[in-house]
């Protein structure tokens, strides 16, 4: 199965037409950024919280959308695409997720994650279905495929994070 | 002998089974009259010495604590079960010895009583071994006998049981089925408990009924309602407008006649709210206007149909004082200004071409020799940014600026309504999917009192039938997500090129803001000016209809907007493809305007701010 996902991390031709924002108003794409890292990690947040007490998928679907948009506007395109992956599952049009390790494989040669980094975004890795979930009836499946996502996402966001580190020579 | 002296203390079986069970003798089934003597002489003993409930489990306890017949019965390794090696040396040896039967099948009826289950055989066992477990049935774990308990229903059977000790056969089985019929029985009171819930339910799920269709007559009325408002409020903008109209054509007919009018009387008529926003820089404004003259008139001069318009801005433009203005408000001009929404079914031939098309060909004009290097997007615009994304907002907001513009944010529908009623803005770049209202429903209902103001969605979401949605609510233009700098700079360039920022239009000619619309307004029904078929509304194609702003011919039927809309999609799709070439065959239409802004900025921002 191919898959759709960009191989580049940073569409470039996006950011650094934002970075050349920067002239008169210096540090203006790195505080966009900061902001963005902000909103991803409130975001995240508030999907785990979906995801594990009220399963609302409809407000999984609009927090994908949401955040596929701000990280579209930035370039960080694969995150986008996971983000696009999450608002499809949330709406239900679609009913499958790629494996982590598919995904990975689409990343240009050079670009990759520590094992520690692997680690801390996939957590525990409790998301698989229970038996006690399987009563909630079909909308388990889409809880369980957008977790697997919203895992796949953080990795993204781990990636884009690390890419743009390097490129402000500071630890964002 | 051992076991003897253990059975002195504890009694034999028989005696505790009618201690325990507690019942009545009547209760006792008839069987019990043969039961054999052996089991009921020791009864009445062991009744006084109330010995331990289980004495049975207790028993068996102490055996395999012994562990005296390894070879027979013993426990499992782990402790936890027993295991029953030899069943025929089994019945033979030790029931008759502690239990004073030798009926394995009894013995096994009586585990199971006291809820000991039998585990399934490995295969690795011995053939003929029984193995039995009990959750509190362990080695050395005197504890956890008080916890093995009989199961309620069997207690009451319990006489039966010893019949069967000698009955066996047929009766196992009656008995097993009465008690089979009794456990799956219920009780008359939880069953009259059980059907109690079941009508309080019922009577509630009448009651809820009840109320939902209540709700859905009450939400329709109120719907009506809305509907009915929406509708008056229609009535009222427009003769609201036509008021305005008359009171500006009484105006200009007294200045006519040498009766001065005080300035300030135009300004009350129309609405206050958005004068601040146009307060700010006023001599900059006066200065672009000035600018913009040559080409303007350079270009009217190639279409007669302009050349009204283009005498206003003149006049007003090099002598903007109170007494030349009369004659550029002919009295026609005002009128039709403020009635055309109210003929837009005459107008049809014109409306099919849609807002894009005359936009197109506006653009296209500007594209003319002489005019190729005025792409340029006066400084000023005011535009209305609804979106609810943080990042989107600061990007887009900056970018605008970049181009000139200032910028209000609101982040969702509801307030972007609001906004609109009450302030007015040169362009709203209107996100789609928010909170509290999305993007479309926002502009369908924005469209009931404000057919001019272009407003252009930003979405992700650009599938055919999206679009056609975007479309039918009224949004003239999509403004695909992610959208660069270039993207966003052709769609101001579409939209707000010929324009004059409304709050420059107010400030130069003294009157309020809608004087550049009714001026485009008025050539548009010049009958020199081109009616296009949709096949020569693409740019390359398209000749006139330079002063047809796009929003003078937003206000279509919805009957026309369906028809049109599969042409606009297409349309859409052309400059999807198109956008990235044009700009960069032009370079200067992005490298002017900002040379143009980055003096502005500073004042700009501190405006916003």
């Amino acid at each position: 199965m191919s898959l759709s996902i960009p191989s580049a991390v940073i569409n470039w031709d996006i950011l650094n037409e934002i970075i050349s924002m920067d002239e008169d108003e210096p540090s203006f794409s790195k505080e966009l950024i900061i902001q963005y890292i902000d909103q991803v990690d409130t975001t995240f947040a508030e999907m785990e919280h979906h995801l594990h007490t009220t399963k609302d998928l409809s407000q999984l679907d609009s927090l994908g959308h949401f955040l596929k948009g701000s990280s579209a506007a930035l370039g960080l395109q694969r995150i986008a695409w996971v983000c696009e992956r999450i608002q499809n599952l949330g709406r239900k049009a679609e009913n499958t997720f790629p494996d982590q390790t598919d995904i990975l494989n689409t990343l240009p040669k050079g670009v990759s994650l520590t094992e520690e980094e692997l680690k801390k975004c996939n957590g525990d890795d409790n998301d698989e279905v229970t038996s006690q979930d399987v009563e909630d009836g079909e909308n388990t499946i889409y809880i369980a495929l957008i977790s697997k996502a919203l895992r796949q996402a953080r990795l993204e966001f781990r990636l884009a994070r690390n890419a743009l580190s390097e490129y402000y020579k500071t630890e964002l | 002998m051992s076991f003897g002296n253990m059975n002195n203390n504890q009694g034999d079986y028989g005696n505790i089974s009618l201690p325990l069970a507690g019942l009545p003798p009547h209760s006792i089934p008839p069987e019990s009259s043969s039961m054999s003597p052996t089991s009921n002489t020791p009864l009445l003993p062991a009744q006084t010495g109330r010995p331990p409930a289980n004495e049975f489990v207790r028993k068996l306890y102490t055996i395999l604590e012994k562990n005296a017949y390894p070879d027979i019965v013993r426990w499992t390794e782990n402790g936890d079960t027993f295991v029953v090696l030899d069943t025929g040396k089994f019945t033979e040896d030790i029931l008759p010895n502690h239990f004073k039967h030798s009926n394995f099948a009894s013995f096994v009826r009586q585990l199971n009583k006291y809820d000991f289950h039998k585990i399934k055989k490995k295969v690795t066992d011995v053939e003929r071994s029984w193995e039995f477990k009990h959750p509190s049935f362990r080695r050395h774990f005197d504890e956890g006998l008080d916890n093995i308990k009989r199961k309620p229903t069997t207690s009451k059977r319990l006489p039966m049981d010893d019949d069967a000790l000698t009955g066996g056969g047929a009766s196992i089985s009656l008995q097993a089925q009465t008690e089979y019929i009794l456990n799956n029985t219920v009780k008359k009171d939880n069953f009259n408990k059980l059907k109690k819930n079941f009508d309080d339910i019922r009577s509630e799920l009448d009651e809820v009924k009840m109320d939902n269709a209540n709700y859905r007559a009450e939400l329709q009325t109120l719907g009506s309602k809305y509907n009915a408002m929406v509708e008056s409020l229609l009535t009222f903008r427009t003769v609201y407008e036509n008021l305005i109209g008359n009171f500006q054509t009484l105006c200009t007919s007294l200045n006519e006649k040498g009766i001065q009018v005080p300035t300030n009387l135009f300004e009350a008529t129309h609405i206050n709210g958005h004068s601040h926003v146009y307060s700010p820089n006023n001599a900059n404004a006066a200065m672009n206007m000035m600018n913009g003259l040559p080409t303007k008139s350079v270009a009217g001069g190639t279409n007669s149909a302009n050349i009204p318009s283009i005498q206003a801005i003149l006049s007003n433009g090099s002598a903007p004082t109170q007494q030349q203005k009369p004659p550029i408000q002919s009295p026609t001009g005002s009128v039709i200004g403020p009635a055309l929404p109210l003929l837009s079914t005459p107008t049809l031939p014109l409306a099919t071409n849609g807002p894009q098309a005359a936009m197109r060909a506006s653009i296209k004009l500007e594209n003319e020799p002489n005019n190729e290097a005025q792409a340029v997007l006066r400084p000023g615009f005011h535009v209305l940014l609804v979106e609810d994304d943080a990042v989107s907002i600061r990007l887009c907001s900056k970018f605008l600026r970049k181009y000139g513009c200032t910028v209000e944010v609101v982040t969702d529908g509801l307030s972007a309504i609001s906004t609109l009623e009450k302030f007015r803005y040169d362009l709203v770049l209107m996100d789609i999917v928010m909170p509290n209202l999305d993007g479309a429903t926002a502009t369908s209902i924005i469209r009931n009192f404000d057919n001019q103001t272009p407003i252009i969605a930003m979405t992700g979401n650009i599938e055919d039938q999206d679009l056609i949605t975007y479309l039918q609510h009224g949004m003239n233009d999509i403004l695909a997500k992610p959208f660069t700098k270039d993207d966003l700079h052709s769609m101001l360039i579409r939209y707000l090129k010929d324009r004059i920022p409304l709050r420059d239009q107010q400030k130069v000619q003294g009157t309020p803001g809608d004087d550049g619309q009714r001026m485009s307004i008025s050539t548009a029904h010049d009958p020199s000016t081109n009616v296009k078929t949709p096949a020569s509304t693409h740019p390359a194609q398209s000749g006139a209809g330079r002063h047809q702003s796009p929003h003078d011919l937003t206000h279509r039927s919805p009957n026309v907007q369906l028809q049109t809309s599969q042409m606009q999609i297409d349309q859409f799709r052309d400059q999807q493809k198109n956008i990235q070439p044009i700009n960069t065959m032009n370079p200067q239409d992005a490298l002017v305007p900002d040379q143009d802004v980055i003096n502005d900025e500073p004042m700009l921002k501190k405006q916003r701010l």
